[in-house]
């Protein structure tokens, strides 16, 4: 997934191939070749949705239904050709997902894939039951595609159709995954407060995978309506739903080929099936469901990464190479730095309470424009939740911040963000399928805006070579250059909060607000990092850290605070800290 | 078992699908290729393994004639028109047949009938069709219209003095076409019907339908239902005390029902086919020696008795493809397009062939061949169907 | 809509509720447990109604034959994973455990198969026929991916409602079957509303087998341990608790709720083969407004969908599921407004 490639010497030779096959192949394989694109179609934009963006759906069939159904009735009740239809029917199955996610995408785990299984059995129900929609006999004699002045009556006529809108759509997805938002759409699975740590709405941007994907089976549903010529509630019943399901997971959770894969190889498989049992048994129908069944376990069993990561363990896999980084006419905008010694952020009386448990008590502190502040304590003593505060992860219980003269308390994580704030997180949350330029360009999210078309399009490239460029900037300042590709999740502990701080420079931020970026680094490394560190407050950068290592603080930061059980013990100088009663006996209380 | 055997498993089903595919492909000369989608699984499965029951015990019957024998291919379509398609082309395209069968389901004989106008090749279904124009001319049905057997029950209930008619049947294409011919009959009738109530063939209670129908207090009530499935509304109107006639569709006529109705439908009045009461009617009728062969040719096929009445009108598909197969020029081989247009046209030339379920007569522009000998009204007594004169 | 129409509705509405009130508590059980959706638990109703109909006209009922099939899977399978391990010493057990005991349920079938049976004879044939299956199926199935993501463990289950009903419909065939009545008669509770006592039976049957399962997961032992392991898995282990054992137990359960189900369900309604997946997707609705968690909360979306469904099925028979499962739609709204805060929705690869 994900590294971009060239286009591969096997593409144009398959489509070739392709291009031939209605001059070899008899009808039915050619409709059979037909129902896999239109399958193909569908699985795509469930692969983009569940698989790479973790929102499972059992309710694909009825966005493919929905297109089916506006097509035919316009086409049959106004007389409107199918090009018509076509818009009225993408309009129509983006609207419906618009509001079907509205009301289910905030919905988190194992509620969201309930909920679809319930539209996706309600929404055939409703075609059936529409008198105007020929309730369950459903819509005949709808019209062929004209193109030209040419009826595409028989399969071998949609065929070109169909594998063309199926080649465009899987060139627009592979584009999308590489571009801007398709590495936040990677990195929806990394949760709500990654993304909007790069200041991204993950709500936002589910919801527009959501209807992105319903988009691509609306494509399908138009192309079946107009190449089956009659639509009944049947075939989008959630039993349709599902096999969508199966064959992404046959095919591999998470690959785009994959769509095709799965796809193939289901509908083949059960084609096969169908000539293969009666010569076995009397009764090849009512078995044919069991030995499928019985098939996919072992498959779930046995390569859960489905044909996909059976193909990769065949083709070596070469070394991790990708684009190579592009050096743009001009790099990206930066903000302008607040003047060094300004008051950048303020705390006032901020306090936390999770049930119980004061976790910040009335908490107070001033940060200035270009200064180092360490906040440190024991373990348990509120820092991270502090961090949390400020980064408007967590809302405060009561108390103020303000941040660059602005109130931030009652702000989203998001906004807090785009005003300039970065951070690390004390638990990694790097994509560990991207690489390490992805990872860190996607701090680099909000300054672009290249948005789900142009990307698709690849009509983004200026802008992706100016984040690109930015990303790979940062790599080499974190000392990581010439790792760029490879994987994240391939990369020791110690390196990866490096790619962290990586990520937060790309955004190019005012205040950085680092949680424990040291842990797990040796001590040339962390001699490395306070050089880096040092030479970012150089350039107007303010900093705040959460750190363990003692010297590691000592010999860094400007001025400290010192926490514990949720209260400031401490503000001031770290030659001050070391002298204070309070600090050495909540340092030496904790060590006894 | 470890993903490299599962590899090879693949590999294996997708190399004996291919060499069966040609196997498929080269027809031996002489035979003629009869291709029968039917639902053998998914929600209406109850109607398609009686018409695959009933083919073989055409077949069993007539494996031939004129010196051809007839080969049965058959494809299950899991209740759903896409499959239904894609099974039809299949058939045509790799089995090459000359002839379609099928399926339950309205939607689904009508996407076959399409296909069937598409290839050029004759369909002979047992399912009601409604087609105009070019596919007209290519299908045809051995089930009565729906208006023939709705027209037996309206003229049962006139007669019974029946003024207001409730209506419940299922929520497919089955109790849509009922109701809508009910609506067409009754109102020449001058009865009112006062309900239409719907239910899902899975639903576990029609209480609350059944309360409607119980407070709209109409003189009868007919179920657009069939098989078991078609208890469910019987049952729920006994429970709540519904006094009035109960009238059913000929859908519901089998032993499986009796069985699962108990003694709630006691009284049901129904249209049928003649099969069903084929003992009760008189020597004369042209339905009784054809119903007595079936019932011994699917006895010997299927090692069973015939006791639905569904596998009786697929037993007519059968008889009208040998029937019309005996008359196409014994020069035109099978398998070739002058062939399948020979049957058809052979087809649409059946006069007065006496089936399991009256005569049939087929002319070029109507789907249907049934008159009205191929409906009589039965009426539930005990566990029998009893023939009312 | 008269005051009459709508007790009796309401009575309909109780009943249906009382089956998914069992339904629901055997799903919240499992995915408390294991994480597994389970959604096949209709299909199991499903093998119980339809054992308990071919016992009572006289035949054979292959779920015999589907016990055998699966106990011997699953006995071979366990042997193969011991041969490999080359730990011979514990095939004695195994062969016991998976191969001998689910296989005595079926002695008292096949010597009862054919005559005429009293009512309750048939029905504990049922379930103890029932008993196994699923406890065998998860092993087959589920234990080999345990430690999956609930997606997967979710797609599993949907295999498994297709492979089941798959199955039923090559055992039982199409056509649907109805069971004796438990109880005959009724009382009438006011004038127009006569109650059948077999509704009565499955009201009372589903508060008081609600009622012990809850005794027995508040109170005893192996309740406590199999809520440390809903809670933590991990520390289940570390404190002694097998997570296979508490999963087996659970499955156990399961498959007798389910049993009760079709035994209960049976007489009122005709079942099918694939009756089951509406069934317990209808349990599934009130579960999820348990939160799939709540064992209170599950009663109370029990009762909900149950008379809901039915009053639809009064004012719009066609639309009934569909409006059952818009039921949904403000059930998972309140949930997600209170889960939305804290839950930062990162998931497990898959």
């Amino acid at each position: 997934m994900g590294r971009a490639r060239r286009l591969p010497l096997w593409i144009p030779a398959l489509a070739a191939a392709m291009a031939a096959l209605p001059f070899m192949a008899g009808s039915f394989t050619i409709s059979l070749v037909n129902e896999i694109g239109m399958a193909a179609l569908v699985v795509m934009g469930l692969v983009l949705l569940s698989g790479i963006g973790g929102v499972t759906s059992f309710g694909h069939a009825a966005f493919v239904g929905i297109a089916a159904y506006t097509t035919a009735w316009v086409n049959t009740e106004l007389g409107l050709s199918p090009w018509i239809g076509l818009v009225l029917a993408l309009a129509m199955t983006a609207g419906s997902a618009l509001v079907i996610g509205a009301l289910t995408l905030r919905l988190g785990g194992h509620y969201l894939p309930l909920s679809t299984i319930a539209w996706g059995l309600s929404v055939p129900l409703l075609f059936g039951n529409m008198t105007m929609l020929g309730r369950h006999s459903g819509i005949s004699d709808i019209d062929p595609i004209a193109l030209g002045g040419f009826d595409l009556m028989r399969p071998e006529f949609v065929f070109y159709l169909v594998w063309v809108l199926v080649a465009v759509t899987a060139l627009f997805c592979h584009n999308l995954l590489n571009a801007r938002m398709g590495r936040l759409i990677r990195a929806v699975r990394g949760g709500k407060i990654l993304l909007a740590s790069v200041g991204a709405d993950i709500f936002r941007v589910r919801l527009a995978l959501f209807v992105f994907s319903a988009l691509t089976a609306a494509v399908a549903g138009w192309l079946y309506a107009h190449a089956n010529r009659f639509v009944s509630p049947a075939p989008f019943s959630l039993h349709a739903s599902i096999d969508y399901m199966f064959m992404m997971v046959v095919g591999g959770l998470g690959q785009l080929a994959g769509a095709l894969a799965g796809a193939t190889i289901v509908i083949a498989m059960k084609s096969a099936l169908q000539d293969v049992l009666p010569l076995v048994t009397q009764h090849a129908a009512q078995i044919q469901s069991v030995v499928f069944a019985s098939l996919f376990i072992l498959l779930l069993h046995h390569a859960r990464g489905g044909f996909m990561a059976l193909a990769e363990r065949f083709m070596q896999a070469g070394p991790a190479h990708g684009k190579a980084i592009e050096f743009p006419v001009e790099p990206l905008a930066r903000r302008a730095m607040p003047e060094r010694g300004t008051l950048l952020l303020s705390v006032e009386n901020a306090v936390k309470r999770f049930k119980g448990l004061v976790a910040v008590n009335d908490v107070s502190f001033d940060v200035k424009a270009g200064e180092i502040l360490a906040v440190i304590g024991p373990n348990g003593a509120g820092k991270s939740t502090m961090f949390n505060l400020l980064t408007g992860a967590l809302d405060l219980s009561s108390g103020h911040v303000e941040f660059m003269g602005r109130d931030v308390t009652a702000m989203g994580q998001r906004q807090i963000a785009l005003m300039g704030m970065a951070r690390t997180f004390q638990h990694v949350k790097l994509r560990p399928q991207m690489n390490v330029l992805e990872n860190v360009a996607l701090g680099a999210h909000a300054r672009g805006n290249c948005g789900y078309l142009r990307g698709g399009l690849n009509l983004d490239g200026d802008e992706e070579r100016q984040i690109m460029a930015e990303a790979a900037l940062q790599i080499s300042r974190i000392g990581l250059a010439g790792q760029e590709h490879e994987l994240a999740g391939n990369i020791p502990l110690g390196t990866q909060r490096l790619i962290e701080i990586g990520r937060a420079l790309a955004a190019d931020p005012v205040l950085m607000i680092l949680d424990e970026p040291a842990a797990g680094l040796r001590k040339p490394e962390k001699q490395a990092l306070a050089e880096l560190l040092l030479k970012l407050r150089e350039s107007g950068v303010t900093i705040m850290i959460v750190e363990h290592d003692m010297d590691f603080i000592m010999k860094l930061a400007d001025r400290l605070v010192v926490m514990n059980f949720g209260h400031k013990l401490f503000e001031g100088r770290p030659e001050a800290a070391r002298a204070d009663q309070h600090v050495r006996a909540a340092y030496l209380g904790n060590a006894a | 078992m470890g993903t490299r055997s599962l590899k090879h498993m693949f590999a294996a089903v997708a190399v004996s699908a291919l060499a069966l595919a040609a196997a498929h492909g080269a027809a031996s000369a002489g035979e003629i290729r009869v291709g029968l989608v039917t639902p053998l699984s998914g929600p209406i499965a109850s109607q398609g393994i009686p018409f695959s029951k009933g083919m073989a015990a055409g077949q069993h019957l007539i494996p031939g004639v004129n010196g051809h024998t007839f080969k049965l291919i058959q494809l299950d379509d899991e209740s759903n028109p896409s499959l239904s398609t894609r099974n039809a082309r299949k058939l045509i395209d790799e089995d090459k047949v000359d002839v379609l069968v099928g399926t339950g389901g309205v939607p689904g004989a009508m996407a076959l009938a399409s296909i069937a106008s598409e290839s050029k090749l004759p369909l002979v279904s047992f399912t009601p069709l409604f087609l105009s124009g070019e596919k007209a001319a290519w299908s045809v049905t051995t089930a009565q219209p729906a208006s023939l057997m709705i027209q037996a029950v309206v003229d049962t209930m006139k007669a019974n003095g029946v003024k207001t008619v409730g209506y419940i049947g299922f929520s497919d294409s089955w109790g849509d076409l009922a109701y809508n011919t009910l609506m067409d009959e009754a109102s020449k009738a001058g009865i009112e019907v006062v309900t239409n109530e719907r239910y899902a063939r899975s639903d576990t209670s029609v209480t609350g339908q059944a309360l409607k129908i119980v407070a709209a207090n109409p003189d009868a009530v007919l179920g657009g239902t069939a098989g078991t499935p078609g208890a469910l509304p019987y049952i729920a109107l006994a429970d709540r005390g519904y006094q009035g006639a109960i009238y059913g569709t000929h859908g519901i006529i089998n032993p499986d029902f009796i069985r699962v109705a108990g003694g709630t439908a006691e009284g049901l009045l129904a249209p049928t086919g003649p099969a069903v009461v084929a003992d009760q009617l008189p020597d004369s009728h042209p339905s009784k020696a054809v119903a007595g062969e079936f019932k011994a040719a699917y006895q010997e096929a299927n090692g069973e008795e015939a006791k639905d009445a569904f596998s009786a009108y697929a037993f007519d598909a059968w008889k009208v493809i040998a029937d019309a197969a005996s008359r196409v020029d014994p020069s035109i081989e099978p398998g070739t397009p002058a062939y399948r247009e020979a049957l058809r046209d052979a087809i649409f030339q059946v006069s007065d062939l006496p089936v399991t379920h009256g005569v049939l007569t087929f002319r070029p522009g109507s789907p249907y061949g049934a008159d009205d000998r191929a409906a009589v009204m039965v009426k539930l007594t005990g566990d029998q169907w009893v023939l009312q004169k | 809509m008269s005051l009459d129409i709508a007790l009796i509705l309401s009575v309909d509405g109780l009943a249906a509720a009382a089956i998914y009130l069992l339904a629901g508590l055997g799903l919240v059980l499992v995915f408390s447990v294991t994480r597994v959706i389970f959604v096949p638990f209709g299909d199991i109703a499903v093998f119980s109604a339809l054992t308990l109909a071919f016992l009572e006209a006289g035949r054979t009922p292959p779920t015999i034959a589907l016990v055998a099939i699966l106990a011997g899977l699953t006995t071979a399978k366990e042997c193969w994973q011991l041969i490999r391990q080359r730990n011979l010493s514990r095939l004695p057990r195994i062969l016991l455990a998976w191969g001998a005991l689910p296989l005595i349920p079926c002695i008292p079938a096949v010597l009862a198969a054919g005559r005429d049976l009293p009512p309750a004879v048939a029905v504990a044939i049922s379930l103890g026929l029932v008993l196994p299956i699923v406890p065998l199926l998860a092993r087959l199935v589920y234990q080999p991916i345990a430690d999956a993501s609930v997606l997967v463990l979710l797609i599993a289950s949907l295999v498994l409602h297709f492979l089941l009903s798959g199955l039923g419909l090559l055992f039982f065939g199409p056509e649907g079957f109805r069971t004796q009545p438990l109880l005959r008669g009724g009382i009438n509770l006011a004038p127009g509303l006569f109650v059948s006592l077999q509704v009565v039976l499955m009201i009372a049957t589903a508060l008081l087998l609600a009622l012990l399962f809850f005794l027995a997961f508040e109170k005893t032992l192996t309740g406590k341990a199999l809520r440390a392991t809903a809670i933590n898995r991990t520390g289940a282990r570390l404190v002694g608790i097998r997570p296979s054992m508490t999963a087996t137990l659970t499955f156990g359960a399961t498959s007798l709720l389910a049993g009760v189900v079709g035994i209960l369900i049976a007489p009122a309604t005709t079942m099918y083969y694939d009756s089951g997946l509406i069934i317990g997707l209808k349990a599934f609705v009130a579960a999820i407004i348990g939160g799939l968690g709540s064992y209170p909360l599950t009663a109370l979306g029990a009762v909900a969908v149950g008379l809901v469904e039915s009053f639809a099925s009064f004012w719009n028979g066609a639309m009934k599921d569909v409006i059952v499962f818009s039921l949904l739609i403000p059930a998972l709204l309140v949930r997600s407004h209170y889960s939305s805060h804290s839950d930062d929705g990162a998931e497990e690869e898959v």
